[in-house]
């Protein structure tokens, strides 16, 4: 269909080699360029699937690649971290390891991307454990200093280095929630599901179906948005609906796409799958 | 509706209660905000017997539909006639404005009732007549106005539901062609009624060059050119009551033509009945007519325009949704109706959404603002004696609890402050074995010691060595969500067993308090004769002492209480709700727990389920605390059989195990054990006679559920 740029894998550099593509909803290259070019770190909040990450490498791609600047050197211009419930601050700064008979450093994502002055991008960052957010303060305050308690180091941050963070605000909020501290030392953009001409837009680039059925897709991706509240928190994500158009362009039925990537993949519950299975039934042509 | 004999076969009807929920998801998920559902009344009861409609906050539905030969068919025409109910309050029927209607088209000169002079309008406005029904007045036959509108209006928002919802064109066809094939012959006489039945069945879909042929006067070419102007894409109810109004002179031309010379003009209607208009089309299909009585037949008359409605389209009430929505008639709220969001799309420009445009979007998080008001929900209910749920049969109101006693937990704490200081260090012991070292871990923070001699003495000795080299600190996180499920019942309102009866004690005091006495070796102080504490109190100071340590243990728990009073009024009281701060405001909201009506136990479980199914922890725990066995006026076919209720709570406590969820019931009640028995699983229960040991019992129940 097109070409989706080859996006890092969990903690994994990405090189950025062409532009990801990225439709800008208000005003948020701008903003982000600005907290860029002052190193403000920058907080993406908004549910899961509205494209946080894809703007992330859209931003770095254009930081870092677009413009010919001392920038371009930078081999891995973005490392993501897909946070999860045990990750800790070791996994983030690094480890011993035990190589032959010494113990050799390992640099974690966090220590590699200050060190080398790229993009440190921490996705669903309120997952990780409480004691992240030791290394996080000293990193998004004047200092700019990550401590590196084991080898005994206090690394200055690369000038070229950002801290980017996203969290899904809706879910699990209640146990799960970014400490005031932490919060107010990020510039925060607010994401969320595009309306339906932008979301049409989207799809139809993303899939590659015809602009009718985007349209009709996103159509769907709204009203079913409105049962935000019966078991699925997020609502349909944009991803979901891109995924529904890649299967109708890969030749299934628009249908049975929707019901393979928005009904069944919403909820589990029955009763509402019938529900999603009917609008997406009125709504389709 | 009900199939007629010899009509489509029995199996292939579908039951409102079958389908209510997917239905009202599918409304939800069109309109944008919940809207209820609610099968119609039965005639005999004296409701709007046999028509769909809506108020603005729910809708009316048949209690089966059973035209169509096929079950899917007959959903089919559940979805249409929800969509078209919906193309109501969405497409901007109901945000009619007169004075909008006047700068757009050229109004007839307003019947004096009706003139649209200042004053008046300011006391119409008073009177909350709608506008709608103040535009059917300018009709010297407000009855036949108000018809044609209401057809230009189903023809307008049928056109919009095939052009927005194109999958459900074959079921709107399919509704259509069965209620023009159900249409009867017009009296030829009547010319009037005739050319709107030519309307209705235009409106139906019958072809334009077969009602021309069949028209003699010419008038219907006429009139179905006035009705092109509401197909059009982007035609709003303007349009409509533009095309009704020259539709409606043509019928009176047509009248007076026919009408014998020196004739009369009708009686002007009283313009005050607007408010709440009788239905246009009260007969079912096929019955007859009022006007048929009547003598004359060249005559025209009000009536000359009733005539049968169309099934699925239902009627058409602004006096009802205005009254819901412009109004904010008190009970609105009750019916958990979102006012405020739904006005907010029911203001949105008519047909903002017609088309792919950007102007279709939405504002985004409109949906998200919402009044503050009780929600309702819907619950089945276990009848033993059937063996199967009944669907949808309770409905539950949820609604906070908001106090004003700001110093209860001060109280609570200075009273009791050594069974808290008892109850703390309870759970303080079960957080002091919360950390945990891992040795051998294949990833940790540090590399151990001994596992790093080991491998270098394995690999110097050439074998393999374990890769296991790490220690990892794992904070073993209690992961417990608790849901306390408080019996509110009139009969918590009683005293506390005064033990010293039991002990035939003369020496202690009548008001005795043994919780507060027992516990503490000494009076505090004393209860005055006019405050007993009841059982009630007992119960919300064991749960403030509960949840005052459950703070330090960091599990998330939540406080609510039950009441109500028959199956459509369930109350469930949030005291204390998952994440919520610990504000003074949060604790008296539980000290506002007060004894309320009857204990209708099944929905509140089944409610207090669903809330902690929703909770992100692995272990889920939900405590009942109850002080007899549940009972409400409706709960079974037999007020004094108690057995439909045990039954039914037995149910809903299974259904709570079967999602996970660890139950247990704590009842204080002597003669418990007889009913606990049928009702709970054998080691689930506790019956303690004596309500001092309550906070003592929670806390071990609770240890012992959650370790």
């Amino acid at each position: 269909m097109n070409q989706r740029p080859q996006v890092s894998a969990a903690a994994g550099p990405s090189r950025l080699d062409s532009e990801p593509w990225y439709l800008p909803l208000a005003d948020e290259v701008e903003v982000f360029e600005a907290a860029y070019h002052a190193r403000l770190p920058v907080l993406l909040k908004g549910p899961t699937g509205c494209g946080k990450t894809r703007f992330v490498e859209h931003m770095a791609w254009r930081l870092y690649r677009a413009a010919e600047t001392h920038r371009r050197a930078i081999a891995a211009p973005l490392i993501t971290v897909a946070c999860h419930e045990d990750l800790s601050a070791t996994d983030l700064v690094g480890r011993y390891l035990l190589s032959g008979d010494a113990t050799v450093w390992q640099d974690g994502p966090l220590t590699r991307a200050v060190r080398g002055g790229a993009i440190c991008y921490l996705d669903e960052v309120v997952e990780a454990r409480k004691d992240t957010t030791v290394v996080i303060h000293s990193l998004t305050d004047h200092r700019r200093v990550l401590p590196v308690e084991k080898t005994g180091e206090l690394l200055d941050a690369h000038p070229d280095f950002l801290l980017v963070m996203s969290y899904n605000p809706g879910y699990q909020s209640v146990v799960k929630d970014l400490k005031p501290s932490t919060r107010q030392r990020f510039v925060s953009l607010e994401f969320d599901y595009p309306g339906v001409a932008v979301e049409a837009a989207i799809i139809a680039h993303e899939s590659g179906v015809d602009a009718a059925l985007a349209e009709r897709l996103a159509r769907i991706g709204e009203k079913v948005r409105h049962l935000r509240e019966h078991g699925f928190e997020d609502g349909v994500s944009t991803r979901l609906l891109v995924y529904a158009g890649q299967l109708a362009a890969g030749g299934i039925a628009p249908r049975r796409a929707c019901e393979a990537a928005i009904a069944r993949a919403v909820t589990d519950d029955a009763e509402v799958q019938r529900a999603v299975a009917d609008i997406v039934d009125v709504l389709l042509p | 509706m009900k199939s007629s004999p010899g009509g489509p076969a029995e199996s292939a009807r579908v039951d409102f209660s079958d389908v209510q929920r997917v239905l009202a998801l599918f409304a939800q998920g069109i309109a944008g905000a919940p809207l209820h559902l609610k099968p119609f009344a039965h005639p005999a009861a004296g409701g709007r017997a046999g028509r769909i409609f809506t108020d603005g906050g729910s809708i009316h539905l048949p209690e089966a539909m059973a035209h169509f030969d096929s079950r899917a068919h007959n959903r089919g025409a559940y979805r249409v006639a929800l969509l078209h109910q919906i193309g109501y309050l969405r497409c901007g029927t109901f945000t009619f404005s007169l004075a909008e209607a006047a700068r757009r088209m050229a109004l007839p000169a307003a019947r004096p009732a009706a003139a649209s002079a200042p004053h008046v309008l300011r006391l119409a406005q008073a009177h909350r007549v709608p506008d709608l029904e103040r535009f059917f007045d300018l009709g010297a036959r407000p009855a036949w106005l108000r018809r044609v509108f209401v057809t230009l209006e189903d023809l307008r928002i049928d056109t919009l539901l095939r052009r927005r919802y194109p999958g459900a064109r074959a079921d709107l066809e399919r509704a259509l062609a069965h209620a023009l094939v159900g249409r009867r012959p017009v009296d030829a006489r009547r010319p009037a009624a005739a050319l709107l039945e030519a309307l209705v069945r235009y409106s139906l879909g019958a072809k334009a060059a077969v009602l021309q042929a069949a028209d003699a006067s010419g008038r219907v070419t006429q009139i179905l050119a006035q009705a092109a102007a509401v197909e059009r894409p982007g035609a709003t109810v303007y349009d409509s009551a533009h095309a009704a109004l020259a539709i409606y002179d043509l019928l009176e031309a047509a009248a007076r033509r026919a009408r014998p010379p020196g004739a009369t003009a009708p009686p002007a209607a009283p313009a005050g009945a607007a408010d709440l208009p009788a239905p246009a089309g009260l007969q079912e299909q096929g019955g007859g007519t009022p006007d048929e009585q009547r003598d004359g037949p060249a005559e025209p008359a009000d009536g000359d325009c009733e005539g049968p409605g169309v099934d699925f389209r239902g009627e058409l009430l602004p006096g009802l949704v205005h009254r819901n929505l412009g109004g904010g008639a008190p009970g609105v709220a009750l019916e958990g109706l979102d006012t405020a969001a739904l006005q907010a799309w029911v203001g949105e420009p008519p047909d903002a959404a017609v088309g792919a445009g950007a102007g279709g979007d939405r504002v985004p998080g409109a949906h998200r603002a919402r009044a503050e008001g009780p929600r309702s929900f819907l619950y089945d209910e276990w009848d033993y004696r059937r063996q199967a749920y009944v669907a949808a049969w309770c409905r539950l109101y949820e609604q906070r609890l908001r106090g004003h006693d700001f110093g209860f937990i001060e109280q609570v704490r200075r009273r009791h402050a050594q069974l808290a200081q008892q109850v703390k260090r309870q759970f303080g012991r079960i957080r002091a074995e919360a950390w945990q070292r891992t040795h051998h871990a294949s990833d940790g923070d540090e590399l151990g010691l001994d596992a790093m001699i080991e491998a270098v003495i394995d690999r110097r000795a050439g074998h393999a060595s374990d890769e296991h080299l790490y220690v990892r600190r794992d904070r073993a996180r209690r992961d417990v969500a608790a849901a306390f499920l408080v019996d509110m019942s009139a009969s918590t309102d009683f005293p506390v067993p005064d033990p010293a009866d039991a002990r035939d004690d003369a020496a202690q005091p009548a008001d005795h308090d043994p919780f507060l006495w027992g516990r503490m070796g000494g009076p505090v102080d004393l209860p005055s004769p006019g405050r007993r504490r009841r059982v009630i109190d007992v119960a919300k100071e064991s749960l403030a002492l509960m949840c005052d340590a459950l703070r330090t243990l960091g599990d998330a728990h939540a406080v609510y209480g039950f009441s109500g009073e028959g199956r459509d009024n369930v109350e469930f009281h949030v005291a204390r709700d998952f994440g919520d701060a610990y504000s003074a405001r949060a604790w008296a909201a539980l000290a506002a727990m007060e004894p309320k009506r009857s204990t209708r136990m099944g929905p509140a479980i089944r409610h207090a389920a669903a809330k902690l199914a929703r909770q992100p922890e692995a272990v889920k725990v939900l405590m009942v605390v109850s002080d007899g066995y549940p009972q409400d006026s409706d709960y079974g076919p037999d007020r004094r059989d108690e057995e439909y209720g045990i039954q039914d709570t037995a149910r809903a406590l299974r259904e709570a195990a079967d999602a996970g969820i660890s139950t247990f019931c704590v009842t204080i009640d002597p003669a418990g054990h007889d009913y606990l028995q049928r009702m709970c699983e054998r080691d689930r229960y506790m019956v303690i006679d004596d309500v001092a040991a309550l906070p003592g019992a929670l806390t071990k129940i609770y240890r012992a559920l959650t370790a």
